[in-house]
């Protein structure tokens, strides 16, 4: 069981939830890796599965960041305040692979709340800076009241080390950042050195197929590619069948696959 | 394989199933309205072991429950507190009697989804206490096609013992394991004539003429090789197009193993339960936010199709259809899984 800390309004309908085992021996000694999930669980609602957004770099707590999008995730935002209780089970599936993209240029691609998963991987490499190369974070959403994250954002660009782009699909009196989609803002400003860097995407299914589209244009080896899969899940222990592609069990393989592992799978997006 | 073999008649048989009943804990095929279902009985008049093949339901759920609960939960003012459930999954031995051949080989694929990663100990719990006591049918189902499939009906080892119907008359139990044999000596008080080599000769025999009365056969190597290039086939919205999503195939066949967790809470209690659900079903894959990658009929038959003749088999070594053919005699738009792959790989 885990006790909501605090919640963070992001955009009009996602939320970042807090979280804080109830047991404080037990949160110590919880760790995760960036990309893996939880199965999240309103008793008496429903569990949904979510990524764990934050680092387990940054100890005593963990974030969870909920769109508003069915059932069990509206009676989330609707019924969860700080204080309550919500039952928590995890950590699940596999992880972005920290070890073979050190020494490397890192590119992310972020779309909508597909920042999540990604914005705990971005937290783990500038907590271990010295170990990867060039930054760059390349973040689209549809409009700028639906950008995530916001204040750290802005500290992102703060960092010197760090090279952010945003853009935002549709053009607004205040925005003086890129607009467009994503993949022509990856072609068009971005414009990426291909050697010796990986790519780490997450966002819409409609947005990751044409960043896929994009980056195979430029020319990467889809084995630098890397994206976690959004699939149905419930069980996250590989029974329930629900998150099959083939026969891989998302929830167990996944949920991070690199684009050439995503090529030999049925064709199911 | 245990050539541990009694030869008995009629008689000596109904015996040794009624002193099973006595002391065990013992499930077999009843009859309602012309069909058959696995239930607890006290009387041997109450069932029939030799059953024939018409199913309402397989013996799966009596390993893993239509509905089960998994937990508990209590709100109060102090928080909420989570606690296991009271049920406990087995009590002592059980026995299970007149066990088809394909759902005790449905048992045994079953088995490999549920021991990889987490252990499903409920399930481990039920299957290390069952005995499970299989008859050999005389005859093929009219939609039977188990001998056509990846494993070897015969010589069979899903079961721990097995009652054969010789044609010279004579009645013998084989016991196939070791947890079988025990279980013989124990509990058959007349064990006179142990089986010889013209018993095994009898069982062959015997085997041999259930083989042949068989009406549907395939190749399934050819089929299984077919299939795996075949995902873009346009022929599964042929084949699915009857289809009208009722799931009862998933429910009744021996190896489907999907399930959905729900909440059901009152006031301040509330209980989480796990229930079987089928990829037939439109909802399965539905995501919040309305993505669906599976919204129309043909894909949700080509993943049950594939996922039965390749992805099982090709993820833990077995086939995940048993071919009992339970799902062909139940569906009411009389859709068989044999005529799918076959109409599929054009065979």
């Amino acid at each position: 069981m885990c006790k909501v800390d605090k919640i963070i309004d992001e955009t009009p309908d996602i939320r970042t939830y807090r979280l804080k085992m109830n047991d404080p021996v037990r949160m110590k000694s919880f760790t995760w890796m960036p990309g893996q999930f939880v199965e999240f669980s309103l008793l008496g609602h429903g569990e949904c599965t979510f990524c764990i957004s934050s680092s387990s770099t940054r100890q005593g707590y963990f974030d969870c960041s909920v769109k508003r999008a069915g059932i069990v995730t509206a009676d989330i935002q609707n019924q969860l305040e700080e204080g309550m209780d919500v039952g928590i089970r995890g950590p699940y599936g596999n992880w972005f692979p920290v070890d073979d993209i050190k020494g490397k240029n890192l590119l992310f691609v972020g779309g909508g709340i597909g920042l999540a998963p990604i914005r705990s991987l971005i937290q783990y490499c500038i907590d271990n800076r010295k170990d990867y190369k060039d930054f760059t974070i390349l973040y689209g959403a549809r409009t700028s009241s639906d950008m995530c994250y916001k204040e750290e954002i802005e500290e992102w660009k703060k960092n010197p080390s760090l090279k952010v782009i945003l853009t935002i699909d549709k053009p607004e009196e205040t925005w003086k950042e890129n607009v467009g989609v994503v993949p022509k803002v990856l072609e068009e400003v971005v414009k990426p050195t291909i050697e010796n860097t990986k790519v780490i995407t997450c966002g819409p299914p409609i947005m990751i197929k044409y960043t896929l589209v994009s980056l195979d244009k430029l020319g990467f080896d889809p084995k630098d590619v890397i994206t976690t899969l959004e699939m149905k899940m419930q069980c996250g222990l590989g029974k329930c069948g629900r998150c099959n592609i083939g026969s891989t069990y998302v929830c167990k393989d996944g949920p991070v696959f690199t684009y050439e592992q995503m090529k030999r799978m049925p064709d199911e997006f | 394989m245990n050539v541990f073999i009694v030869e008995t008649d009629k008689t000596g048989l109904q015996k040794f199933y009624k002193e099973i009943i006595g002391k065990f804990e013992t499930y077999a095929p009843v009859e309602k309205f012309g069909k058959y279902d696995y239930k607890k009985v006290s009387k041997l008049d109450e069932c029939d072991p030799d059953s024939p093949i018409e199913m309402t339901m397989s013996v799966k759920p009596l390993f893993f429950p239509k509905t089960a609960k998994v937990m508990k939960f209590r709100e109060d003012n102090t928080g909420t507190t989570v606690s296991e459930t009271d049920e406990d999954p087995l009590t002592g031995q059980r026995v299970i009697l007149g066990v088809k051949h394909c759902d005790a080989r449905g048992l045994q694929v079953l088995d490999q989804v549920y021991k990889w990663d987490y252990i499903d100990t409920d399930y481990q719990k039920r299957r290390e206490n069952t005995l499970i006591i299989s008859t050999r049918c005389d005859k093929a189902g009219t939609q039977c096609f188990c001998t056509s499939l990846d494993y070897d009906v015969e010589n069979s080892d899903a079961h721990d013992i097995r009652i054969v119907n010789g044609l010279d008359g004579k009645i013998y139990i084989q016991a196939v394991t070791q947890k079988g044999e025990g279980f013989v000596k124990e509990n058959l008080s007349q064990q006179s004539a142990v089986g010889s080599q013209q018993s095994l000769e009898e069982i062959k025999k015997h085997y041999q003429l259930f083989e042949a009365s068989f009406r549907l056969k395939m190749n399934y190597s050819e089929v299984n090789a077919k299939l795996q290039k075949l995902f873009d086939s346009l022929e599964f919205e042929t084949v699915s197009s009857n289809c009208i999503s009722c799931n009862t195939c998933a429910f009744i066949c021996p190896t489907c193993h999907c399930f959905k967790i729900t909440d059901e809470k009152i006031k301040d209690t509330g209980v989480r339960y796990k229930s079987y659900d089928s990829c037939n079903n439109g909802y399965f894959t539905l995501m919040a936010g309305g993505h669906n990658p599976r919204p129309v009929k043909y894909r949700r038959w080509r993943q049950r199709a594939l996922h039965k003749f390749v992805y099982y088999k090709e993820r833990f070594g077995m086939n995940l259809c048993v071919g009992c053919g339970h799902c062909a005699i139940s569906c009411p738009v009389n859709i068989s899984i044999f005529d799918v792959v076959n109409q599929v790989a054009k065979i």
